[in-house]
């Protein structure tokens, strides 16, 4: 078809539109109407896509560039590298051990996480006295800003002065040095594991939307309440619990935590972390703000995002067939429902 | 033309929309500083000036802004917040900096004001009345002492004499340091283990703290006093292997591996010797002359306290100084006019009056040494023997390839391990050398 045929026969179109519509303002009103529903919906997501644009997409171009260059982000003399950073992360021994000590980290802290989470609120779920006050003291650590946390955990754990080698005293134990290597790396695993609450406050959430009659249909076939939790209680929570363990990998990966329980703190003291607690994200402020390298950093932070993704998409796949959807999210895509139609 | 088409908002307009905001908002503050330039009011009174600081803001900026006319914007000084606002070409008005260990790095990369038209004109701040210290702030474009003045010291120490407590010296039955001779490292770590007191694997009392300015500058001090110096003559690399520096090297690791007081491998967790000291569980603290004006808090800690000559590990007898804490002016300031009377007004107006009489320090200008406090049995002592000491008052050139934080980070990383594992002193110095000289490398590449 020629571009001449073409605009022939979408004037065409246009007018057979026109001279259907009825005349006047129904057409306007329509129009009128979609316009009106637009703006509307850019007048309430605008405000986050502008800080979505401005806040994401712009530092993380930004940090694309950088990456490509050797800045230390004071001086006059920045070159492009090309990939040299990005062959970098790949050969330098620091980059690769701290990498795999937040694999060890994410690996040991979210199933922790996950199942204490879950055990404690299978716990507050129990009909029994006091159910809401026992709630609130479990979930009161998740509310502790987590500075405030690792201070307490900085005196609690404090070799010549903290109360834990004080309880070591009183039994004729030698005093421990918590605070570092290789102890350091255990109070960094209770700090993380002190915010359970938060698991356990979604996992109860889950647990409550869990139709009664299910369960009570389970048992009066003779399941026991391990097979209940196994069987009935673990399928239907397994959205929640699956939400829960992409959300936990994405944290540990990045966790800062190492940082705020450091024993140095003058301004080298993200250098200053005990090994055993030299995460992928220190790393990456050491190589930043200590090191000056803000090219390098970014092209550390660039792999870390991709090693993110690709995690995620890992876990969505691993998951498939092992998380328990009560309705199928493609079909409730197509035909969604809407006030007034019919269930 | 129809309403939808001439109202015509769908997602690819929207978000093209968006992105330009967006790059708008980005470009705000270059604008808003543009702003700020021209309404400051410069040095005329009026306008606004931020200071970065870790000083109390209630203890000088109200007077401040009395004094001056203007506003004064004060932040927590934050060296990553610094680097992050120098990187966005857009820093506070004056900053908090040592002078000693900072100059070199940030004049080699043009981030710093040339006071000199400043100090030409000014009537409050003579360079005559200068005392040599503030050459710290002077940087030639190669080596430090010379060339343009960049910063001033508000007061400054010799950063490795060391103050003592004679009550817990008394208990062990140990005789009291000499005021004029200086101990050898040897016999000060002697001193350090006699005096720890442990029980069942903690530390009750520190025998001594032995690097209050971080264990890089120590590092350099003890090679110094050994005759040699952890920089090559360019400043562009270090050499842990000579003979001086290894030396140095070895003191450091006996010292944490004796575990007699907070070390890079068990650091102080409250980041100076200060609370350990005056919770009676610090009997040598290494700071500097400074440290004194911490007994205007506790007046029974000064009168306990005594001062003593920086310990020497070789012949060559030095006392250097590493700090001359102070303040910069960044090249990139919108109000230089502003912030030169701040300048003026800290020190050589009536904060340095007080800090003077207050004992935090030696005053940077020679005008106001003969205020230094000399009151109480302490200050009479310390000020004895910081006279002495002066006879033996050096600097050290710091290298402009590094900040200090990158060569400390290295020690910080090796070091804990190798005293843990009891790696020979050789193969450390070898580990040092390849780390601290890459970053230098890196550093020489980029600032030329």
């Amino acid at each position: 078809m020629s571009t001449e045929q073409l605009s022939r026969s979408v004037r065409g179109a246009r007018a057979s539109v026109e001279a259907r519509r009825p005349a006047g303002r129904p057409g306007r009103r329509r129009a009128s109407l979609r316009t009106r529903r637009a703006w509307a919906f850019y007048l309430f997501s605008g405000p986050w896509i502008l800080g979505f644009l401005t806040l994401t997409v712009f530092p993380l171009g930004y940090a694309l560039w950088l990456s490509f260059t050797n800045s230390d982000g004071l001086s006059p003399r920045t070159e492009f590298v090309g990939l040299a950073n990005y062959r970098e992360v790949f050969s330098d021994p620091d980059t690769m051990t701290s990498l795999a000590r937040t694999g060890v980290f994410t690996a040991v802290t979210v199933p922790l996480s996950l199942v204490a989470g879950l055990l404690l609120a299978v716990l507050v779920n129990q009909p029994i006295r006091a159910r809401g006050l026992f709630r609130t003291l479990l979930y009161l650590p998740a509310v502790v800003p987590p500075v405030g946390a690792a201070l307490t955990f900085k005196m609690i754990f404090d070799r010549d002065s903290g109360s834990a080698n004080g309880v070591l005293d009183l039994l004729g134990v030698d005093g421990v040095s918590w605070l570092v290597d290789p102890y350091a790396h255990w109070v960094l695993i209770m700090l993380t594991l002190w915010a359970v609450g938060n698991v356990m406050i979604i996992s109860l959430a889950g647990l409550q939307d869990i139709p009664r009659e299910v369960l009570d249909a389970a048992r009066m076939d003779g399941a026991n309440a391990w097979q209940t939790f196994t069987r009935i209680t673990v399928p239907l929570l397994s959205p929640v619990l699956f939400f829960q363990v992409i959300t936990g990998v994405i944290a540990a990966l990045q966790s800062f935590a190492p940082l705020l329980i450091s024993l140095n703190s003058t301004p080298a003291g993200v250098t200053a972390v005990p090994q055993d607690n030299y995460l992928y994200m220190i790393h990456v402020f050491a190589q930043t703000f200590a090191n000056g390298r803000y090219g390098y950093a970014s092209a550390l932070l660039w792999v870390l995002f991709a090693i993110i993704i690709v995690i995620t998409l890992l876990i969505f796949r691993l998951s498939k067939g092992a998380v328990f959807y009560s309705f199928e999210p493609e079909k409730a895509k197509k035909t969604p429902r809407t006030i007034g139609s019919a269930r | 033309m129809s309403d939808s088409a001439r109202f015509s908002l769908d997602r690819r307009n929207f978000l093209i929309a968006s992105a330009s905001a967006a790059l708008a908002a980005t470009a705000l503050p270059g604008c808003a500083a543009s702003v700020n330039d021209s309404s400051s009011g410069g040095a005329k009174g009026g306008g606004t000036i931020s200071v970065m600081t870790t000083e109390d803001p209630k203890t000088f900026q109200a007077d401040a802004q009395k004094a001056l006319g203007m506003t004064i914007r004060v932040m927590k000084y934050d060296p990553s917040k610094l680097n992050a606002m120098l990187a966005s070409k857009n820093p506070p008005d004056v900053v908090r900096g040592i002078g000693a260990l900072e100059t070199p790095y940030f004049a080699k990369r043009g981030l710093m004001t040339d006071l000199d038209p400043y100090f030409a004109k000014s009537s409050a701040l003579r360079t005559t009345d200068l005392d040599p210290v503030n050459d710290l702030w002077r940087f030639d474009g190669q080596k430090q002492g010379a060339g343009p003045r960049y910063g001033m010291a508000k007061d400054y120490s010799q950063d490795s004499m060391f103050w003592y407590r004679t009550d817990l010296f008394h208990e062990a039955g140990i005789d009291l340091p000499s005021d004029t001779e200086p101990l050898s490292c040897d016999e000060w770590l002697d001193l350090g283990k006699r005096l720890t007191k442990r029980r069942l694997g903690k530390v009750k009392v520190y025998g001594l703290s032995a690097g209050g300015m971080g264990t890089f500058a120590q590092l350099t001090s003890l090679t110094a006093s050994a005759g040699g110096s952890v920089f090559a003559e360019d400043l562009a690399s270090v050499d842990f292997s000579a003979p001086e520096a290894r030396k140095a090297l070895q003191w450091i690791l006996d010292y944490t591996r004796a575990d007699i007081g907070p070390n890079v491998a068990n650091p102080n967790p409250d980041g100076w010797d200060w609370p350990t000291y005056q919770a009676n569980r610090m009997a040598m603290a290494t700071d500097g002359y400074w440290f004194g004006g911490s007994f205007l808090d506790d007046p029974k800690i000064g009168e306990l306290s005594r001062f003593a000559p920086a310990p020497q590990l070789g012949s060559n007898r030095v006392s250097p100084c590493f700090g001359a804490t102070g303040f910069w002016i960044p090249r990139e300031s919108k109000n230089k006019d502003a912030a030169w009377k701040f300048f003026e007004w800290y020190f050589g107006g009536k904060p340095a009056q007080d800090r003077a009489t207050g004992g935090w320090g030696i005053p940077s200008l020679k005008s106001l040494q003969a205020k230094m406090p000399q009151e109480k049995p302490f200050q009479k002592q310390a000020y004895k023997v910081q006279e002495n000491e002066m006879k033996y008052f050096s600097t050290l050139s710091f290298t402009p390839y590094a900040e200090v934080t990158a060569l400390e980070a290295v020690l910080n990383k090796v070091l804990p391990g190798a005293v843990k594992s009891n790696t020979p002193t050789g193969k450390i110095a070898d580990e040092l050398n390849q780390r601290m000289n890459e970053q230098l490398a890196r550093g020489k590449e980029l600032a030329g």
